[in-house]
């Protein structure tokens, strides 16, 4: 059944790819440069392939990043977001992976998120190693463990007492969730005996479960844990960053946690395996100088996001870390 | 807070904003009307046009885009039976059966004017609500949202009267469906073998096309003719004609639109259950429940009052709290981000003209689009006279394509086939297929939140005890179930003191 599958994907993309070399190559023949020509490129439209539906945070930040990416490419062309969220992502990852690598298709990535839906759906279609990675939008968004303003819990070392007296809950997506991911590890790596209140539909409906009391506390990103504080409904009680960017809290430097820091999602740039390294250079470029925009700097700082280009050999880095901590991990997420 | 709601109103009446709102309402009308696009789409098709533009202008432009589709929808469900949105499929029980009498006109006419009156109630109760939305909000947790859901279900089931067994039948077939998929709570996939696309589940939006305009076309193309018979059928209505039949039936308007109103307050319903909700509450109110889903205008308007009053107040969870009631939701969500606008609860203190500008503009669009229904009431109406081997073909390749449109999957199409020859089975031996949706949408809400309200109990029922709303829900239940017991008791005193009574 799984083979026949596979084969069947391989007969549709070859059929697809047949009409799209087809019309790729036939301006290439009267044009005296090759298609792989970086001195030409870009020379029409860019995709950007969205793995998940319009309005999510991967989609904002593909919306928000590309139209001012287009200003930095060496020619005029458009970069056109695409969604393609079926299957909980994996068919525009499939997508991205099947596609020619000549760069005119690229995508974004959830890491961890896309090891977690791999190792789920047990997908055998790509390959996440051995894609072409361009950078990344925005710096790894690091975690919180909050609880609701009005918990009686005040501070950290409260919540661990209480875990020594029954288990904490905390609310959380499905188990194919990074924050479940985040959760689970966190709670081990603290110490902290959890119970996990699952199925929550992404990062404001758990944090309001928190908040409303279904849960004792809830793991959240750095953007949505400010923005909450903010508004008077979440406390913050510990940061899973080396060094907490709320002053006075407890860190992973602090309760000598060093691995907390690698419990993040990263939303990196990929292309197809194989793009040639001059226009994976022009793509990175490109990137990286509408990280740092004055347009995209404001709209950061506003969302309290951190926008810090990478290289390509950087973003490889981040992957491979990620991956090993996913590999460390993968059993005891297995295990509920 | 008086002079925020006018610096909103008073925001849309620069021409260029007004002009982005009609625009919207245009947009709005057209994807509406168009099975598999939607709301959603023309939003995420409009958003880069919006980089450009202030928020307040391009939260005008998506106000008039949501204010419109709910009309756009109703149009194409009344005419063709083909629910132009997923709420819309609602309006098709009672809307398309008009048609077919020769009375679209009618039809249209009754729903555009009941959107428009139920978009105001809506606006009303938003602009009263909003300041002490984030204590409303808080009040539902799991064990209300699993009520809650159990009780929309019931009130459907219940309104099936006279075809009980059918409609538990099929009642359960769409929870067996519900249920395909990724499993939210304890991970992993169920009924999948193996198919990528349904990781995702059976999607809403295919098989409502297809059980709704595929199965109708099916059916047309085997009885042949028009929608509506011969030309002498179709009724001449004045554009006023609807108008007036809503006003006759303010009652249902007044409740439709409450009950829109309530459910959009609280994230977890969505407006495909609001509008069977108000639907079957309707049909259970009535005098003579018999005459639904056989032509009763008040199976139009109660849904169409409950639709736009919906999207009025789901913008409440959605702008306090950032969780979207349903997918148009979230891609505003999305456009909102990019224009700088945090949804969250500091989003009322430092958005609120913007807001109120947005709340005017969907209200406006959902009045104006109203208007352009009316306008044109006689000209569509002329659709129900176009013989099915014209209609059939146009009509199948735009639902086809719609469905694939959703997401670029074929799989879609396939969906969209299969329950079309469901619909038309259905149709044929007459099983009720509005519980088949209702199901379908509230299956996975059903066993995440049963699940979370466990976890929350740890593992105790004592939880649905402790909590007043949640106690109240379980009494609505017990009630809901209780009536038609009394009604039955009520028509057997009856009989026994007038012996030569009929049966109904």
């Amino acid at each position: 059944m799984q083979r026949l599958d596979v084969e069947r994907e391989m007969t549709k993309w070859t059929r697809r790819e047949v009409m799209v070399s087809a019309a790729v190559a036939a301006p290439a023949v009267f044009t005296s440069r090759g298609a792989h020509s970086a001195a030409a490129f870009p020379a029409k439209n860019i995709q950007f392939v969205i793995p998940y539906a319009p309005g999510g945070g991967f989609d904002i930040y593909v919306r928000v990043v590309t139209p001012v990416m287009e200003k930095y490419l060496p020619n005029k062309v458009s970069i056109v977001p695409l969604n393609v969220a079926s299957g909980a992502g994996s068919r525009g990852v499939t997508q991205l992976y099947r596609s020619r690598p000549d760069g005119y298709t690229i995508g974004i990535l959830n890491i961890p998120g896309m090891f977690i839906l791999q190792q789920q759906q047990g997908s055998t279609a790509y390959d996440l190693n051995r894609f072409t990675w361009i950078g990344a939008m925005g710096e790894a968004e690091r975690y919180f463990i909050n609880v609701g303003a009005m918990s009686p819990i005040k501070t950290f070392a409260e919540l661990k007492a209480l875990s020594a007296k029954r288990p904490i809950k905390f609310s959380v997506t499905g188990p194919e969730g990074t924050a479940y991911m985040a959760t689970k590890i966190g709670a081990q790596l603290l110490g902290l005996k959890a119970q996990l209140i699952t199925g929550y539909k992404g990062s404001a409906d758990y944090v309001i479960a928190a908040v409303r009391g279904d849960s004792d506390a809830v793991v959240a990103a750095v953007p949505t844990t400010l923005r909450f504080r903010r508004g008077g409904q979440l406390r913050p009680l510990i940061s899973f960053e080396p060094h907490s960017s709320i002053p006075g809290l407890p860190d992973a430097a602090s309760v000598g946690q060093p691995e907390l820091e690698n419990i993040a999602v990263e939303r990196l740039v990929a292309a197809p395996p194989g793009v040639p390294a001059d226009i994976v250079n022009i793509l990175s470029t490109a990137l990286g100088k509408a990280l740092v925009d004055p347009v995209v700097v404001k709209w950061a700082k506003e969302n309290d996001v951190v926008m810090k280009p990478k290289t390509p050999q950087e973003t490889v880095a981040i992957v491979t870390t990620q991956k090993a901590f996913f590999e460390k991990w993968k059993t005891a997420l297995s295990a509920s | 807070m008086l002079e925020m709601w006018l610096s909103g109103f008073q925001g849309l009446l620069h021409v260029d904003v007004f002009l982005f709102v009609i625009l919207g309402m245009a947009i709005g009308l057209i994807f509406g009307a168009i099975p598999g696009l939607g709301g959603s789409t023309a939003i995420a098709l409009l958003m880069p046009l919006t980089y450009s533009l202030e928020p307040f202008t391009a939260l005008a432009l998506a106000g008039g885009v949501m204010g419109s589709v709910p009309m756009g929808g109703s149009i194409t469900s009344i005419l063709l039976n083909t629910p132009g949105t997923a709420p819309n499929a609602a309006t098709c029980l009672d809307g398309h059966p008009l048609a077919q009498q020769g009375k679209a006109g009618l039809a249209i006419g009754a729903a555009g004017s009941a959107n428009a009156i139920g978009a105001i109630i809506g606006t009303i109760s938003v602009l009263a609500v909003l300041p002490i939305a984030n204590d409303v909000v808080l009040l539902f947790g799991p064990p209300e949202f699993f009520l809650m859901s159990v009780f929309a279900l019931i009130v459907v089931a219940t309104a099936t009267r006279g075809k009980m067994l059918r409609g538990l039948v099929t009642g359960a077939f769409g929870l067996m469906i519900a249920y395909i998929g990724y499993n939210d709570i304890a991970g992993g996939e169920r009924f999948t073998y193996n198919i990528e696309y349904l990781w995702d589940g059976i999607h809403l939006v295919p098989a409502l096309i297809g059980l709704f305009a595929v199965a109708q076309m099916i059916h047309l193309m085997v009885k042949g003719g028009s929608v509506a018979g011969s030309a002498s059928a179709v009724k001449i209505t004045k554009m006023t004609a609807g108008l007036f039949e809503t006003f006759k039936h303010l009652g249902t308007v007044l409740r439709g639109s409450l009950i829109g109103t309530t459910v959009g307050a609280i994230p977890g319903l969505g407006g495909t259950v609001v509008a069977f909700l108000s639907y079957s509450v309707t049909a259970q109110a009535s005098k003579n429940p018999e005459s639904f889903g056989k032509g009763n205008v008040q199976g139009v308007i109660a849904p169409e009052a409950a639709i736009c009053a919906h999207d009025c107040s789901a913008l409440i969870p959605t702008l306090t709290f950032g969780i979207p009631a349903g997918a148009e939701m979230a891609v505003f969500l999305g456009l909102l981000i990019i224009h700088g606008m945090q949804p969250g609860p500091l989003m009322l203190r430092d958005h609120q003209v913007e807001i109120y500008g947005l709340i005017w503009a969907l209200t406006a669009s959902c009045v104006f689009a109203s208007f352009v229904g009316l306008a044109f009431v006689r000209v569509l109406a002329k659709i129900t006279l176009i013989d099915s081997s014209i209609l059939v073909p146009l009509v199948l390749s735009t639902a086809f394509a719609g469905s694939y449109a959703i997401d670029m999957s074929i799989e879609n199409v396939v969906v969209t086939g299969v329950f079309g020859v469901l619909g038309y089975l259905m149709m044929r031996y007459d099983y009720p297929r509005l519980m088949i949706v209702v199901a379908l949408v509230l299956g996975g809400n059903i066993e995440r939140n049963l699940h979370q309200s466990m976890l929350m109990g740890e593992g105790g029922w004592s939880i649905f005890f402790s909590r007043s709303i949640s106690i109240f829900l379980m009494l609505s239940i017990v009630a809901v179930l209780a009536l038609p017991l009394f009604r039955a008791l009520f028509r057997q005193l009856k009989l026994r003191a007038v012996p030569v009574g009929s049966d109904s």
